[in-house]
């Protein structure tokens, strides 16, 4: 598996942290369109909240609409980060090393994102003081008679979510301090004291490594119970409503992780071709990286699809007459059958088709094409579970009702898309998105085995 | 051996390559007196079954299922475990991990009680009530609920035991696959009835490169087919003998539980046999502790995820509050087979949990080996829990379970058909291992290759090589 050629540490900075230290010269370009998407998308929101949800296309009874899918979807693609850098950590596996990164990063800010949406979905955002009314002088509003209920979910969502992103941010911080070191002592002026002050006195003595180990292998182990509980109380957003009966199903925790998981590795093999691309990292990101995420996507797809599988049959099973109606519209009427076809398919059968020629891995087109495809899958995952269950949530026909995203629904979502593209961008000029120590440590293991008259490619194991 | 300070001598070994197949075949055509005992005991187990079969069928025909819930039970545990087994060295030789050679064919060998698994099925089979209902009462339902819907063909009968017979037969293709090139180097030594059979079975083999590379893929293309195949008849199995037994029992997350249980068992008994083995066979140069370590992670995580499908299922009922989610819950989880599934939750996670919490008991083959007993008997419990409970949980046509059925506990010829069960499989497993060696000589001499002891600065580590 080890394609790659061992290179200098001296040229693995300057690779490396060419980003920050130099900035290409489409940069600013990109950052600047990209935010002009972002303004939109925030303009939008400030036009609902002035004329109010009326703008939106949320009506009775579809009153969860394009901000909760894409909430969840967000959410979705934060499962990358724990994935690749904390269980590919704890089991050893060579080649996450540059992946790790930006599979971190992209879990920050897509948390962040995940947060902005049922913030905006509330239509008065102001209103977030009463979610958390114990901050000092800021009363709750007791006059109304509205209370928190403990036991909802939507309480528990906030609590997950917002351990998850503290632990993200902290997972990130511990393995960049090396970094933060190298970029402190090749920067002068402000830039130089920021990284000074962030780097936290790293010298790279032995009980400093031996401490940030432990604490990488630490976070990595205490992390994983968050990571898994994040997306399972999302999907208790939904299964623990009786009222809706699609939603009320015991698998939907274990179906929302392995499809969040997913979405999320697809996403992060995106993000690691394009900074291939843009930065010129072939000797970091190299086909045999692309190639392990497509055999692991494998894995995690067809886990995926045994859960979905699960999920379709045991919702017939009851023969429930109102499950049935549901099932019914979702897969046989028009325009959700057509949205449920290409779903199955290109969160499914196509991406995993291609992946599972070699070749078709190594090919970075075809890779980020499939790429883009599970993750356009995955949203009208979340679109199809959501908006269909709660248009026919009431026993009555003439209660169902449809959807249609209006232009400022349309507009905030695309935003995210930017918003998140804009802060990978903008890290990128800050801070390096392939850990420089952890491809040197890589470096420094790697070894060849003489299998008769073959060189073997090997790596020393410390366990 | 390795001599970093943070391991233990044995964690890898390395046996010498030459004295592998001599050493392996020797053992395998011997019969020490310890399995002579150990085949005349589970016989003799197998032997009380068979009468507590009889004594079964003769007071209660296959009329009716109520009475035969202990014996689901019992096939349900040893296919669950047995059935499973073989997936441990198909999986592990996908991701091509070093550390699963040893223990490879330690779960291939498991295939042979595929055949054991469906003669065990055939009485289930005439036992199982039909789809439809034959005299429709008030609050009943015409078609019971179950994964076959309005009842395709031969549904749900033929395709479980076709399911349960493609499995056998899939797992002894896969043990014959991986045991050919064993089968064509024991040949030599072989004499008897052996010879005549290793002949049949590996005659063609002379290891040129071309048989190597088909005996490869084809090893990765029948084990990624197992495992399809095994989650599926797991699925029909555990629904239509567990779940559509119980009236209004919706829960997919069923079928994953128990394909969780077979995992987290399957690999607690292959962890028991490689302890017997190591400590008790003669087999410390070739079984190593690192297997042990490595599969004990695996364990720990297979406890964590049954735990968490529990939780996944438990909240959602009981957060539904409906009378029929209660009712399902008193009935398998807190009032009737309360103390079995409390049971059933220590020894398949507390207990697991607990002992592999712990680095240095992970690093040793007795801790992993325990940590597999705890969950071997988690898995029993469960499999009484749920197939006892769903054959006594009233009218199988009735809408939802009205009410909490008591627990059935059970008498003597269920006693002897558990202990005839699980001895007759035991039985078997040790027979296949008189005949095929139970060490996979040639993955063990393909290690070698692959792995050494080196120095790194000041330190001797080991060197994996990575050949794809």
């Amino acid at each position: 598996m080890q394609e790659g050629r061992v290179l200098p540490a001296r040229q693995i900075n300057r690779d490396l942290l060419g980003s920050i230290l130099y900035s290409p010269r489409w940069f600013w370009f990109a950052v600047a369109v990209l935010g002009l998407i972002v303004l939109a998308g925030f303009a939008a929101a400030g036009v609902m909240i002035n004329l109010g949800m009326g703008v939106t296309g949320l009506n009775r009874p579809v009153m969860w609409g394009f901000f909760i899918v894409n909430f969840v979807f967000w959410i979705g693609i934060s499962h990358a980060g724990v994935m690749l850098s904390a269980i590919l950590r704890l089991s050893k596996a060579e080649w996450r090393r540059p992946a790790t990164r930006a599979a971190e990063v992209l879990t920050v800010f897509s948390l962040m994102t995940a947060m902005l949406m049922p913030l905006i979905h509330t239509g008065r955002p102001w209103r977030l003081v009463y979610w958390i009314y114990t901050i000092p002088f800021i009363p709750y509003d007791f006059a109304r008679g509205i209370w928190p209920n403990i036991r909802s979910p939507l309480v528990w969502d906030p609590s997950a979510v917002y351990t998850y992103l503290t632990s993200s941010i902290l997972f990130v911080l511990v393995a960049l301090i090396p970094d933060l070191a190298v970029l402190r002592d090749r920067t002068t002026g402000l830039p130089h004291r920021i990284y000074t002050v962030l780097a936290m006195g790293w010298q790279g003595n032995p009980r400093q490594w031996k401490l940030q180990i432990i604490a990488g292998v630490l976070l990595s182990a205490l992390i994983l119970p968050v990571f898994v509980s994040v997306h399972s109380i999302v999907s208790w957003d939904f299964g623990m409503a009786v009222a809706v009966k699609p939603w009320h199903s015991t698998i939907f925790a274990p179906y929302f992780v392995v499809g969040a998981v997913h979405s999320g590795v697809s996403a992060v093999a995106f993000v690691m071709i394009i900074l291939r691309w843009i930065y010129g990292w072939q000797d970091y990101i190299r086909h045999e990286h692309i190639d392990a995420l497509g055999r692991l996507l494998i894995v995690v797809a067809t886990g995926w699809f045994y859960f979905f599988v699960m999920e379709v049959i045991f919702g017939f099973y009851g023969r429930e007459a109102d499950e049935i109606a549901f099932r019914d519209f979702q897969i046989n009427s028009p325009p959700w059958n057509v949205w449920f076809i290409i779903f199955v398919g290109v969160t499914y059968f196509l991406p995993v088709t291609m992946w599972l020629a070699s070749s078709w891995r190594r090919n970075l087109w075809l890779m980020s094409i499939a790429c883009i495809l599970v993750n356009i899958g995955m949203w009208l995952e979340r679109f199809l579970i959501i908006i269909p269950a709660l248009a026919e949530k009431q026993l009555f026909t003439f209660t169902w009702y449809t959807y249609a995203p209006s232009a400022v629904e349309i507009t905030i979502v695309g935003a995210t898309f930017a918003l998140v593209s804009m802060l990978m961008l903008l890290f990128a000029r800050v801070l390096p998105l392939i850990p420089l120590y952890d491809v040197k440590e890589g470096d420094i293991l790697k070894t060849e085995i003489q299998i008769g008259r073959r060189t073997v490619p090997a790596t020393f194991r410390e366990d | 051996m390795a001599e970093n300070a943070h391991h233990s001598q044995d964690m890898w070994v390395f046996p010498r390559a030459p004295e592998v197949t001599e050493f392996v075949t020797q053992k395998t055509f011997t019969r020490p007196g310890p399995v002579t005992l150990a085949l005349a005991l589970t016989g003799a187990l197998l032997v009380l079954g068979i009468i507590g079969f009889v004594m079964k069928a003769v007071q209660y025909g296959f009329s009716d299922h109520t009475p035969w819930g202990y014996y689901a039970a019992t096939f349900s545990f040893v296919f669950m475990v047995t059935s499973t087994g073989p997936l441990a060295a198909a999986a592990f030789r996908i991701t091509k991990s070093h550390w699963r050679r040893p223990l490879s064919r330690v779960s291939e060998i498991f295939g042979i009680v595929g055949i054991f698994n469906i003669l065990l099925f055939i009485p289930l089979a005439f036992v199982l009530p039909t789809l439809n209902n034959p005299d429709v009462g008030h609050h009943e339902l015409a078609l019971r609920r179950s994964i076959w819907f309005e009842g395709p063909i031969g549904s749900p009968l033929w395709w479980d035991l076709f399911g349960v017979m493609f499995v056998g037969v899939n797992a002894l293709a896969l043990l014959w696959l991986s045991a050919v090139p064993d089968m064509a180097e024991a040949y030599e030594k072989a004499t008897g009835f052996r010879r005549s059979l290793y002949r049949i079975l590996a005659g063609f083999w002379t290891g040129t490169k071309r048989q190597w590379l088909i005996h490869k893929a084809g090893l990765a293309l029948l084990g990624a087919w197992y495992f399809m195949l095994l989650l599926f008849v797991h699925f029909i199995i555990s629904s239509d003998y567990g779940q559509s037994m119980i009236p209004g029992w919706k829960d997919a997350i069923f079928p994953v539980v128990y394909s969780l249980s077979g995992f987290q068992s399957a690999l607690g008994l292959i962890l028991i046999i490689m302890f017997i083995l190591r400590r008790f066979g003669g087999y410390q140069e070739y079984i190593g502790i690192s297997p042990f370590w490595s599969a004990s992670k695996l364990l720990l995580a297979f406890s964590l995820l049954w735990c968490y499908h529990m939780f996944s299922f438990g909240i959602t009922y009981w957060y539904g509050r409906t009378e029929l989610e209660q009712n399902v819950l008193k009935y398998l989880l807190f009032g009737s087979y309360g103390g079995v599934f409390a049971g059933n939750f220590f020894f398949s996670f507390v207990a697991p949990f607990l002992t592999l919490l712990w680095n240095p008991v992970r690093k040793t083959d007795w801790g992993p080996a325990l940590a597999g007993a705890f969950a071997l008997i988690g898995a029993f419990l469960f499999n009484i829990r749920v197939f006892v409970g769903s054959f006594n949980a009233g009218n199988v046509y009735g809408e939802f379970l009205n009410e909490v059925p008591p627990p059935v506990f059970p008498g003597l010829s269920d006693i002897l058909i558990v202990i005839g069960g699980i001895g007759g499989a035991a039985f078997i497993y040790l027979l296949a291992t008189r005949i095929i060696p139970i060490i996979s000589l040639w993955e063990v001499k393909e290690g070698l290759l692959y792995q050494k002891m080196e120095t790194f600065i000041r330190g001797r580590y080991l060197v994996l090589a990575k050949p794809e």
